[in-house]
């Protein structure tokens, strides 16, 4: 085991706004963390200042990842690092085809730790096995990054995109909502089909019906732009009972 | 101004000699004419509505020599290979003629140069070049102007060589025919070139004008106008590719006359440094006739390049369909002005256009400027303008997935411009992609 991702009393600003205001939070190899929190919490600001997005301040606090300081790489590298978050808003690219940004997104990936590329049909091979592991229609790979899916799809090929990328961190921002009980279970095979012992995961969601197909090892409760509660599955039942301002009151 | 104007006037009195087809009474006629009109016009300031988006400085403030001989050569061990979809092509250098290349002449077509027509057929191009005066045109103000059309007397006066393409009734010409310029000069000169493409009821055929003075240069000033006339039930695309260094001003006219169920495919790639200015103004005379009018203009530094359309709707029933995109790196400067007009009793028009710029810098400027002249009352038209930046929010999502900054860049950059390249068939999409991926390795 041992720890892949340690955060350290982070205080994020954007636009002059403190968000998060001294989070702290570790996650082990292969371990599948839950945050949930009230809308506003920054459970997305952590997402996106994790991925590295610009306009997200840090003025205090720290962020290990694989013993490396994430903070101080770019955002790219951090992708190719094992770094990969699915989208709350999976973001429209018209005029470029899905296969073609996996593919350039994977052969970056690959190119940037001194690895083979993968050739048009390797890849096609490796896109194929996936879809179909997620019921996909291979349709969508000539179709424009997100434009015109539904918000269901979306999430699903945040999901394919995660499963081609084959990342150490997975960041999946609500990547329950918007999905149908059909497709949330298929999403959530397909996320515990990559679950290993090298994969670390957290999962931000407000829904106890993903955390029931995924069994997180944790649940963390972010509100008030720090962790309040850290706890096992007993904790989201609990959450279910008191509310979010039950517990933010009791502690 | 009137200095240069007399200068010139007298330059062509004193090279009237030179110039090809004075034998030709109808011609000659045309060049005093259009002389005539220069020198009462000359080129046009920003005080003409059309000309008011950039000034033309370096064409007013510079004198260039017409009909220089030029001493550069050219070495045609340089010049890439006929590209396999190509049926005919026809290599210009410096403004004059270097090869005809062909496998197998298409029966029914004719492809040769201006000066073999004057010399061997001056009948077929009688009314086939137009005066500029006839494409002057009448606005709504009932006004009619000369001025935006001056350059086209100018070389109306002075044209050289240029090519003719004359396609027979119902001959479909296989691939496409290509008129390659290519220039590379050494001293301030002109070079005017004249083309004429007739097509005959039934008739269909492709053609790419290949404008390349990618080589640095003097200041040159170079013009080509072609006019086009699609008889009833044919089917024309006429492309231009220009690729251009920063010492060039280049005025491309196109003047189309479409008839009856016929349709004009036009697609305008600009990539110049230079000074750059590409008219299409199209007429569409007879029922059911269409048109699509497509330009992609991709400027850096000092660029100036301008996109003008005017398509003119004459009869019922007729469609056209505009779609402008300009990319701009560092200062460059670009425009599109689109025009559609409606003549009264044109109902059943369907005319669209959109015009989208993509400013990869601060010190981008851009403008757009739809324009509709509506006398019909059924007329469906629309338009729509957009000027932005690169997505922040599309530049991260693609990092986040690994894609290095430049790529990024790049793919949506490629993204934006594809939108003009999908409308293009194979013979030409490959040519179109690799201009613009030189131009994304020069820019981004
Ligand atoms: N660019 C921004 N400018 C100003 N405020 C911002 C910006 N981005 C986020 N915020 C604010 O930061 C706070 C945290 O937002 P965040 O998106 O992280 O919440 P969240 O916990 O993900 O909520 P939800 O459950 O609704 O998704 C919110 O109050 C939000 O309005
Ligand atoms: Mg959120």
């Amino acid at each position: 085991m041992g720890t892949a991702l340690e955060i350290k009393d982070l205080f994020v600003e954007v636009d002059k706004k403190e968000i998060l205001k001294g989070l702290s939070l570790n996650i082990e190899h292969g371990e599948l963390a839950a945050i949930m929190g009230p809308n506003g919490a920054g459970k997305s600001t952590l997402a996106s200042v994790l991925a590295g997005k610009e306009g997200y301040n840090v003025t205090k606090g720290s962020i290990k990842f694989l013993g490396k300081d994430l903070l101080k790489m770019s955002t790219e590298d951090r992708a190719a690092a094992g770094v990969f978050l699915a989208f709350q808003y999976p973001v429209e690219i018209p005029g470029v085809a899905t296969s073609t940004f996996v593919r350039t997104a994977l052969n970056a990936q690959k190119r940037n730790r001194g690895e083979a590329e993968l050739d048009a049909m390797e890849f096609l091979k490796l896109a194929r096995e996936k879809a179909k592991e997620l019921k996909m229609s291979e349709e969508f790979f000539q179709r424009a990054v997100n434009v015109g899916f539904s918000g269901g799809e979306k999430k699903r090929a945040e999901v394919f995109q995660m499963s081609m990328l084959d990342p150490t961190l997975a960041i999946l921002d609500e990547t329950d909502s918007g999905l149908d009980i059909d497709a949330l279970k298929i999403v959530a095979e397909g996320v515990n089909r990559l679950r290993d012992d090298k994969l670390s995961g957290i999962v931000i969601t407000h829904y106890q019906r993903l955390l029931d197909y995924l069994q997180p090892d944790t649940i963390h409760i972010l509100a008030e732009g720090r962790i309040i509660k850290t706890g096992d599955k007993s904790l989201a039942l609990l959450l279910e009972e008191k509310g979010y301002q039950g517990i933010v009151e009791a502690n | 101004m009137k200095n240069l104007q007399h200068r010139y006037f007298e330059d062509y009195n004193k090279n009237k000699p030179l110039l090809p087809g004075m034998d030709v009474s109808w011609l000659k006629d045309l060049r005093e004419e259009a002389i005539c009109q220069f020198k009462k016009d000359g080129f046009p300031d920003r005080s003409v509505e059309e000309w008011n988006n950039y000034s033309y400085k370096a064409l007013t403030d510079n004198y260039f020599e017409p009909l220089s001989d030029n001493k550069v050569k050219i070495n045609l061990k340089s010049l890439e290979e006929k590209d396999s979809h190509c049926t005919i092509r026809v290599i210009f250098f410096n403004g004059k003629i270097v090869n005809i290349e062909y496998n197998h002449l298409p029966e029914g077509v004719e492809v040769n140069t201006l000066t073999y027509f004057f010399k061997n057929n001056p009948d077929f191009l009688k009314n086939k070049i137009s005066t500029a005066n006839r494409y002057s045109e009448e606005r709504l103000s009932n006004i009619i102007d000369s001025r935006p059309q001056s350059i086209v007397a100018f070389n109306t006066a002075f044209h050289h060589e240029g090519a003719v393409i004359y396609i027979k009734k119902n001959v479909k010409v296989p691939g496409y025919i290509e008129l390659l310029h290519l220039g590379e000069y050494n001293k301030n000169i002109m070079q005017h070139m004249r083309s004429v493409v007739y097509l005959e009821e039934g008739s269909n055929c492709e053609v790419l004008e290949n404008i390349v003075n990618d080589k640095a240069s003097d200041l040159v000033f170079t013009s080509n106008v072609t006019d086009i006339h699609v008889c009833d039930d044919a089917s024309l695309s006429f492309h231009r590719f220009i690729k251009g260094k920063s010492n060039q001003i280049h005025i491309n006219n196109v003047h189309s006359l479409i008839h009856k169920n016929s349709n004009f495919f036009s697609t305008s790639i600009i990539n110049s440094l230079g000074q750059v200015r590409a008219e299409n103004r199209i007429n569409l005379l007879g029922e059911n006739a269409s048109t699509k009018i497509n330009m992609l203009m991709l400027g850096s530094k000092n660029t100036v390049l301008e996109g003008l359309t005017r398509v003119q709707h004459s009869k019922k029933n007729t469609r056209s369909d505009q779609k402008a995109r300009i990319v701009l790196g560092q200062n460059g400067k670009a425009s599109f002005q689109g025009k559609i007009r409606v003549n009264q009793n044109s109902d059943g028009t369907l005319a669209n256009m959109s015009s989208k710029s993509l400013l990869l810098s601060d010190k981008a400027r851009v403008n757009s400027k739809p324009e509709l002249e509506i006398l019909a009352d059924d007329v469906r038209c629309s338009h729509g303008v957009t000027v932005g930046n690169l997505s922040e929010e599309q530049l991260f999502y693609l990092r986040s997935r690994g894609i290095p900054e430049v790529e990024a860049r790049k793919l949506l950059v490629n993204a934006f411009g594809n939108t003009i390249l999908e409308d293009l068939n194979i013979n030409f999409a490959d040519r179109a992609k690799k201009i613009m991926l030189g131009y994304y390795n020069d820019t981004i």
